[in-house]
């Protein structure tokens, strides 16, 4: 193992601490972490029972599983990649599943007020409106890309899927774009409010705001986060 | 050998260790060390990624059980795996044939 060796861990558990470890420096959900951590324990355990049955020690046992498994930073290096991608399809996924309803509840709120859309009139605070569009274009593609590179496509894709970093660009580029789509549809909403007489059905509108201001939040985060891990890769 | 020589044909040989049943991450490991003589000894910890990515790329499913009271990830090919295996083997077959035929010791046909 190089640069470590079993008498690195303090414990009396070298098998857990290396463990702790490689975990330590894996930003996952807790659930994969454990998912992780257990796989990696049976394969340590088995390979720790395979030197003992060699007639090993059980300390010499575990310093040879250990060091058979690899230095701590090169495993965590290894499942980086594939933990990126597993990220991103998560967050393309989010995406794409909350995407059609954040969509039906601003439709059904502008169908319902009649709102300027509504009448085919692009005027004052809603002449901001093509933004959304153009957000719409961009997170769409991007959201293709993540899902076809990280899914059972990605075999057909060939070398592209090998750059570890692209599913998470395309996914912080789609929640960006959701993002701004959000905002905009709040910006114009607030001026619409603030500049336009007579009594909407505000239960649609604060729905689809509400709607709206939990994708921000939440795909704001997504997306510094896809950020992060793509930071960490390269 | 360094796992870089490995790049490339990694998928494969980890697709042909489940090919007669079964495996989990450590017997694979093994699998590969086993059959390649000892020339194939990666370090244990980075084939679980590699298994990881086979199985998002649905050519291997993992499931769960329980052995000598511990959880235990054992992978076996899908259909899909089974299918890019026998891609695999007849690419290699091709790629090594063309190979051998150049490295080898017998004479290249003279130049026109």
């Amino acid at each position: 193992m190089a640069g470590r060796n079993v008498s690195d861990f303090t414990s009396r558990d070298p098998v857990a601490d290396y463990l702790a470890a490689v975990t330590a420096k894996l930003a996952v959900p807790v659930a994969a972490r454990v998912a992780i951590t257990d796989e990696l324990r049976d394969g340590l355990l088995e390979a720790l029972e395979s030197h003992q049955g060699r007639g090993c020690s059980h300390a010499e046992a575990t310093a040879a599983a250990i060091a058979e498994f690899g230095d701590p930073a090169t495993v965590a290096a290894a499942f980086g990649p594939e933990l990126g991608a597993v990220q991103a399809r998560r967050v393309a996924l989010g995406l794409l599943v909350t995407g059609p309803l954040v969509g039906l509840a601003w439709i059904v709120a502008v169908a319902v007020n009649a709102l300027p859309p509504w009448r085919h009139q692009l005027i004052g605070p809603w002449l901001a409106l093509p933004l959304v569009g153009v957000a719409l274009a961009v997170a769409g593609p991007a959201l293709g890309l993540t899902v076809a590179t990280t899914g059972r496509l990605s075999r057909r894709l060939g070398p592209v899927v090998h750059l570890a970093t692209l599913p998470l660009t395309a996914a912080a580029v789609a929640a960006l774009a959701a993002v701004v789509a959000d905002l905009t549809l709040l910006g114009i909403i607030s001026g619409h409010a603030l500049t336009s007489p007579g009594s909407p059905v505000w239960a649609l509108i604060v729905l689809a705001a509400s709607a709206s201001l939990t994708r921000v939040t939440v795909a704001g985060r997504a997306a510094c986060r896809c950020l992060a891990t793509r930071a960490a890769l390269t | 050998m360094r796992a870089e020589v490995l790049k490339g044909h990694l998928d494969g040989l980890l697709l042909a260790t489940l090919a007669s049943g079964p495996r989990h991450g450590y017997a694979i490991k093994e699998a590969l060390r086993a059959g390649s003589g000892g020339q194939f000894d990666l370090p244990t910890g980075t084939v679980y990624p590699a298994l990881h990515r086979l199985e998002r790329a649905g050519l291997i499913r993992g499931s769960w059980s329980t052995v000598n009271g511990r959880r235990r990830r054992s992978y076996a090919l899908t259909p899909a795996g089974r299918r890019t295996l026998s891609e695999e083997r007849s690419s290699w077959r091709e790629f090594s044939a063309a190979v051998t035929a150049l490295l080898g010791d017998s004479p290249w046909p003279a130049a026109t």
